[in-house]
């Protein structure tokens, strides 16, 4: 390697563009292969998209052409459209729309909040176990424990939240996973010293933990929102196995395949595609910053 | 006079009396410590109790369950009987759909299960390292890339797989079209071991790489551009640049990226529910267990805990060992 004698051969170096010209082909390749990968993901929904306001007819004859008729009331007609769950009752799509925005707003907050409270506890106070607990909420992200479902289902059976509402947010509240994590480095990166001064202003400790502390750590509360809501609509296996009864959309389009895709009616089948991805999709627009930079800490984490 | 002594003794005592009362309060006052912990009490007694019944009891009544038999009058002890069993039928299946000669229905499922953790270790890792370290060099729009490339995972599965299931849809398919120019006509292929299960590996790739690119570029992005300046200064390609600064500096991520790679062995069941619902072979061990859980019946329950604790006995251990031996590989970096 060639020796650098003074401040401008090091500056030159600096500018100076790989020697192996090939680098630059290279670099246009995987440009190449990048916008590939990314027309994979982005036209089939574009074409479920444009297929779900095509008649039936329309979408046998055209199918990989414009609509010829904007078809709106195809919208109206899955939201109408009645499913019967493993239960037996018959549900709308409409409905099912419904319990996937309880299941989520509500399993949103219980466990946001509950890992906001165990992780500022376990930050900012000493107690005994507190070492223990920590140890153990890593140690459940680290260490894969398989084969525990049926061990859950009998669970559930005992308590009687096998088919409930109240099961499914049961099993939503547990707030030692990766919420908890982030949570706690946010809390452990605030002073304690807001709290001494609230403390002398003789505030109680629900009161500092209340209006200081978690206003303090908005910002990843917002974000651990954000990833947990999407998380959430899109969950299949804890509705289905814990709420039969009633089908959240992640679990009703499911269904949905299997009926219209035996009679072979794709718009409809296209329509109740985009309406369970339109939540997420706007979600993903409004926060797509804040959901990458979590991912990406979330993965340091790990 | 007289009155003047009274008041004196009625105050004398108020003030005993205060006194008095004041180290009573004294003696029953909590001191700060104490108040603390009924504070930390409160705040933990439900995340504790939550985590005690789903995370403690479910494991310790799983491993009780692989020990037992049920049936429709419920659950007796069995000891290793159920176990024995499992483990008997999970690689010993007199069956044999799979059309090769060496692979019975049985042990399709490990070689299934077992599939997920190789296609991550030396295709979707590779690729996305390779992706990411480009991604990181003023590649144009390489924000919208990154975006996109993001889509599969806030998009639900079942729609994801729908999508994915749509292109080789033997009547609308688009790449119904690549297959017959490939020379395979027989439109039930994808259907049948073992196309069946590349399928599911193709779509497991399509799918993950997004997620892995993210997480990957991202930590390219935390290395320190000095570093980058004298790899520059010290005449380095990208090829050095990437083995002898990029693959060290980012080694904790690929390290995860690894260890969730070999979960997969364990614990992937809804692709193949979603694309195939097992058909064509295409089952695997969290498959198997998700199916006898859906029966809700005493039998298949302690069968499928019985799988599950096999597994992990004999996969966990091979997970943390793999981790340890690759955190030793670079210590000390953290970006």
């Amino acid at each position: 390697m060639e020796k650098i004698v003074n401040m401008s051969q090091l500056e030159d170096r600096k500018k100076s563009k790989p020697q192996n010209i090939g680098y630059k082909s290279v670099k246009w390749i995987v440009f190449v292969i990048f916008t590939f990968y990314a027309l994979t993901l982005v036209i089939p929904f574009v074409w479920m998209l444009l297929n779900s306001v095509k008649s039936d007819a329309d979408f046998t004859k055209n199918i990989w052409g414009l609509p010829e008729v904007f078809e709106g009331k195809n919208f109206i007609e899955i939201l109408q459209y009645k499913v019967i769950t493993v239960s037996g009752n018959e549900e709308t799509v409409l409905e099912m729309v419904g319990w996937s925005i309880l299941t989520t707003v509500c399993g949103t907050f219980i466990n946001v909040f509950l890992s906001a409270v165990s992780a500022y506890v376990i930050s900012k106070y000493n107690f005994p176990g507190k070492g223990i607990i920590y140890g153990l909420a890593i140690f459940t992200m680290v260490v894969p424990i398989v084969g525990t479902l049926p061990a859950q289902v009998n669970m559930m059976e005992t308590l009687h939240l096998d088919d409930s509402f109240f099961g499914v947010m049961f099993l939503y509240s547990g707030c030692f996973g990766f919420n908890f994590i982030m949570l706690y480095s946010a809390f452990n990166s605030i002073s304690w010293s807001y709290a001494e001064a609230a403390n002398l202003d003789g505030a109680s400790r629900f009161k500092i933990f209340f209006k200081i502390m978690l206003p303090m750590a908005k910002g990843p509360i917002i974000a651990c929102c954000i990833l947990q809501a999407i998380t959430l609509w899109n969950d299949y296996s804890t509705p289905y196995l814990f709420m039969p009864s009633h089908y959240t959309l992640a679990v009703g389009l499911y269904e949905l395949q299997s009926e219209f895709i035996g009679i072979g009616n794709y718009p409809m089948l296209f329509c109740s595609v985009i309406i369970g991805l339109i939540p997420v999709l706007i979600i993903y627009t409004c926060f797509q910053k804040q959901i990458i930079e979590n991912t990406n800490a979330g993965g340091l984490k790990g | 006079m007289e009155k003047i002594v009274n008041i004196d003794f009625q105050e004398r005592e108020r003030v005993q009396k205060d006194y008095k009362n004041t180290n009573q309060a004294k003696k029953f006052k909590l001191t700060k410590k104490q108040r603390d912990y009924i504070f930390v009490f409160l705040m933990l007694l439900y995340p504790v109790f939550q985590f005690v019944f789903t995370w403690a009891f479910v494991n310790i009544k799983s491993i009780m369950l692989a020990f037992q038999k049920g049936d429709i009058y419920g659950y007796e002890w069995a000891g290793f009987d159920t176990i024995i069993k499992v483990f008997k039928e999970s690689f010993s299946s007199p069956l044999n759909t799979t059309g090769v000669s060496w692979l019975n229905n049985s042990s399709v499922i490990i070689l299934n299960s077992l599939g997920f953790a190789f296609i991550t270790l030396f295709i979707s890792l590779p690729l996305s390292l390779l992706f990411s370290y480009f991604l990181s060099k003023k590649m144009p729009i390489a924000n919208v890339f990154r975006v996109i490339f993001f889509l599969p995972n806030i998009i639900p599965v079942v729609a994801l797989t729908f999508a994915f299931k749509m292109a080789y849809k033997p009547d609308i398919g688009y790449l119904s079209e690549l297959f017959k120019l490939l020379n395979i006509t027989d439109i039930t292929a994808t259907t049948k071991y073992p196309l069946s299960q590349i399928m599911i590996y193709i779509y497991c790739i399509w799918a993950g790489l997004g997620y892995n690119i993210i997480l990957i570029s991202g930590a390219i992005g935390r290395i320190p551009k000095e570093l980058f300046e004298s790899a520059k200064i010290d005449n380095c390609g990208y090829f050095k640049e990437f083995v002898h600064v990029v693959i060290p500096m980012i080694w904790p991520t690929i390290v995860t990226l690894v260890i969730l790679g070999m979960t997969n062995v364990l614990t992937l069941y809804l692709q193949p529910l979603f694309l195939t619902k097992g058909e064509g072979n295409t089952y695997t061990i969290a498959l198997e267990i998700w199916d006898s859980v859906g029966s809700k019946d005493p039998k298949s329950l302690c069968e499928a805990a019985a799988k599950g604790l096999i597994f992990s006995v004999i996969w966990s251990p091979i997970i943390l060992l793999t981790r340890k031996l690759l955190s030793k590989k670079y210590e000390g970096v953290d970006y």
